[in-house]
């Protein structure tokens, strides 16, 4: 074990227990604890939102496929920073000013609160599930390589950690987690880049020519085609990234953080903002994984693979840059980035099951507080419980298949009822509905018969569907369905639907004095 | 702000997000071109230097996407000071 990691990552757990105990005294209600009360600034908001999306996924996966492959693994940083313009373009402002906790009271005020609240619930704890498993058999993983833990210990002291920031400190411990974890992230990506660019004598040229110098592939690195050849498969991943990412729960729960929707766009650019940054670093930071692990035995267990696999590359390369000191820094930051995800999954999914079932739908909008708080604590802790369980169950799952389904589902059932729901009139909740399961149903049967399941988990051959994300033939269809059948919808219940868009249309631009807003009928 | 000149500002911002999405949806997926027959030349090196026209697009497209946020903002901005908002 590298006593610099343990240094660092011992302090950081300080810091932020430190901060769950100080949050912990500021929060006494469930606004303060699914919300921070909504007192985040822009700003912070902003750094929390980049703190909470950049997961090792994107630093460690995106380093690992631009080592394996060069230019082709920027498609995939291409595809999680475009959703950024698109949250302040379309969603920003209309959600924050009709939602109180989560986007599902966004989209049961115009439509039927009972029906549409258990579908979008069901969306919501699908895509937290998926995503909590994804990152903890990572994290499990990624933390018995770096500290030579067993791989149950680390997932157990991962959950343990985050019920001590999230059960006692809430959306307020869960932001300040994110925010430092996002600056050591970004502090961590900047040296390594510059360490990368100084060895290079600043010149990326130097580093370009080095790096097709040591591949394998050589020059075919600066251009596509290493990793992905067909058209249709990156465009299967933009859209499963781009719309994935506008409908995850735990992302556009951040929006209602900030105290008003000025604030909401701020932070939404904010994070834009970082994470370009992030991503344009990781140009650099790929190349260099390039650059100066090819070549060097070190790096290379003896059967030519990278030791821990490409997804270290970005560790192995901090230690060739930094040494010691930078790669125990690195593997500090990366169990930090773990801790920031699986806490913001977690307050998504308390949420969900506190709030948007038991506050709203069977105490019909009128909870006790005190009894809602509590079970949104006991909540936290039945997730952290569940986390450790399929964390240990899917240990030796493929993680890739774990991770694309959250992203496609979220595109597929959340992203087009939030949408339609905001932008057209017409939709009814039969046609949501409708929707929505076509969406969650396709998506998980293509996801099955596709490359990572049918081949790679269940043993076939061939798969049956081509694609590892189907969100692009599988969003379209959701939306389709939505359409045809909420134009076909002639109940009674369809006339409310489209007659309550107009006032839900002006709430959503022009806000409202007073908190939350009246509910529309139902 | 009465009832219609509501609609109208609502109907304005509409338009203004709709054209701020389609510009960033164009962009976006123009990054498809890389992987056709058509976007071939974005494959090549740009004169003598080892940065090609692929590294470059995606470099500009990240740039571009945070500038095109910038004047989403100041636009909204200079509407709000204009008196659209309530």
């Amino acid at each position: 074990m590298n006593p610099v990691a343990i240094g660092m990552f011992l302090a950081f757990v300080v810091a932020t227990l430190c901060i769950s105990y100080w949050a912990s005294r500021r929060t006494h209600s469930s606004q303060d604890f699914y919300t921070a009360g909504g007192q985040i600034t822009g700003l912070q908001n902003g750094t929390a939102i980049a703190g909470d999306f950049m997961s090792a996924a994107s630093f460690l996966g995106i380093t690992g496929l631009m080592f394996l492959g060069g230019f082709d693994g920027l498609v995939l940083a291409l595809g999680a920073f475009a959703a950024w313009p698109l949250l302040l373009f379309l969603l920003a402002r209309r959600v924050r000013n009709l939602g109180s906790f989560t986007f599902v009271d966004v989209v049961s005020q115009r439509l039927e609160r009972t029906r549409i609240r258990l579908v979008a619930v069901g969306g919501t704890i699908v895509v937290v599930v998926l995503y909590l498993i994804a990152q903890m058999v990572g994290a499990g993983t990624l933390i018995q390589l770096l500290f030579g833990l067993p791989y149950e210990v680390a997932v157990i002291g991962i959950s343990v950690l985050v019920l001590a920031y999230v059960t006692f400190g809430g959306m307020l411990a869960t932001t300040w987690v994110q925010i430092i974890k996002a600056i050591l992230l970004m502090t961590g990506v900047t040296i390594t880049a510059f360490m990368v660019m100084y060895l290079s004598g600043f010149s990326l040229e130097t580093l370009f020519a080095t790096a097709v110098a040591k591949h394998p592939q050589g020059e075919r690195i600066l251009a596509p085609g290493v990793l992905f050849d067909s058209p249709v498969q990156v465009a299967t991943i933009l859209v499963s990234m781009l719309f994935g990412t506008l409908g995850l729960p735990h992302i556009l729960m951040r929006l209602f953080t900030v105290p008003d929707m000025h604030e909401a766009k701020k932070s939404a650019f904010y994070a834009s903002l970082f994470m370009g940054y992030f991503y344009l670093a990781l140009v650099i930071v790929g190349f260099g994984a390039v650059a100066f692990l090819y070549g060097n035995p070190v790096f290379f267990a003896g059967d030519g693979q990278l030791i821990g696999g490409s997804n270290m590359a970005a560790i192995h390369l901090a230690t060739a840059v930094g040494g010691n000191l930078l790669t125990g820094f690195m593997s500090a930051v990366t169990f930090a980035t773990i801790l920031a995800v699986v806490a913001g999954l977690t307050v998504s999914g308390a949420a969900a099951i506190s709030h948007d079932l038991y506050a709203e739908l069977l105490c019909k909008g009128a909870p006790d507080p005190r009894r809602e708080l509590q079970l949104t604590r006991i909540t936290t802790v039945v997730i952290g419980v569940i986390a450790i369980i399929l964390g240990i169950l899917f240990q030796n799952e493929n993680v890739a298949f774990i991770a694309t389904m959250p992203m496609v589902v979220a595109a597929s059932v959340n992203f087009p009822i939030l949408f339609l729901s905001l932008y057209w009139s017409g939709l009814t909740t039969r046609g949501a509905i409708a929707g929505a399961l076509v969406g969650l149903v396709s998506s998980v049967a293509l996801i099955v018969v596709g490359p990572q399941v049918w081949v790679s988990v269940l043993g076939f051959e061939r798969a049956l569907f081509p694609y590892d994300y189907p969100a692009l033939f599988t969003l379209p269809l959701a939306v389709l369905v939505m359409s045809v059948v909420s134009w076909l919808d002639n109940s009674e219940r369809a006339v409310i639907d489209r007659s309550n868009y107009h006032s839900l249309l002006v709430r959503s631009e022009f806000g409202e004095t007073g908190r939350p807003p009246p509910v529309a009928r139902h | 702000m009465d009832e219609a000149a509501k609609l109208r500002v609502i109907r304005a911002r509409t338009r203004r997000r709709f054209v701020f999405t389609g510009i960033t949806l164009v962009l976006y997926f123009s990054f498809v071109l890389n992987w056709t027959a058509v976007g071939d030349s974005l494959a090549e090196r740009l004169g003598a230097s080892h940065v090609t026209g692929s590294l470059l697009m995606f470099v500009s497209l990240v740039i571009f996407f945070i500038l095109l946020e910038l004047v989403f903002l100041v636009l909204n901005q200079a509407t709000t000071r204009s008196g659209e908002e309530s």
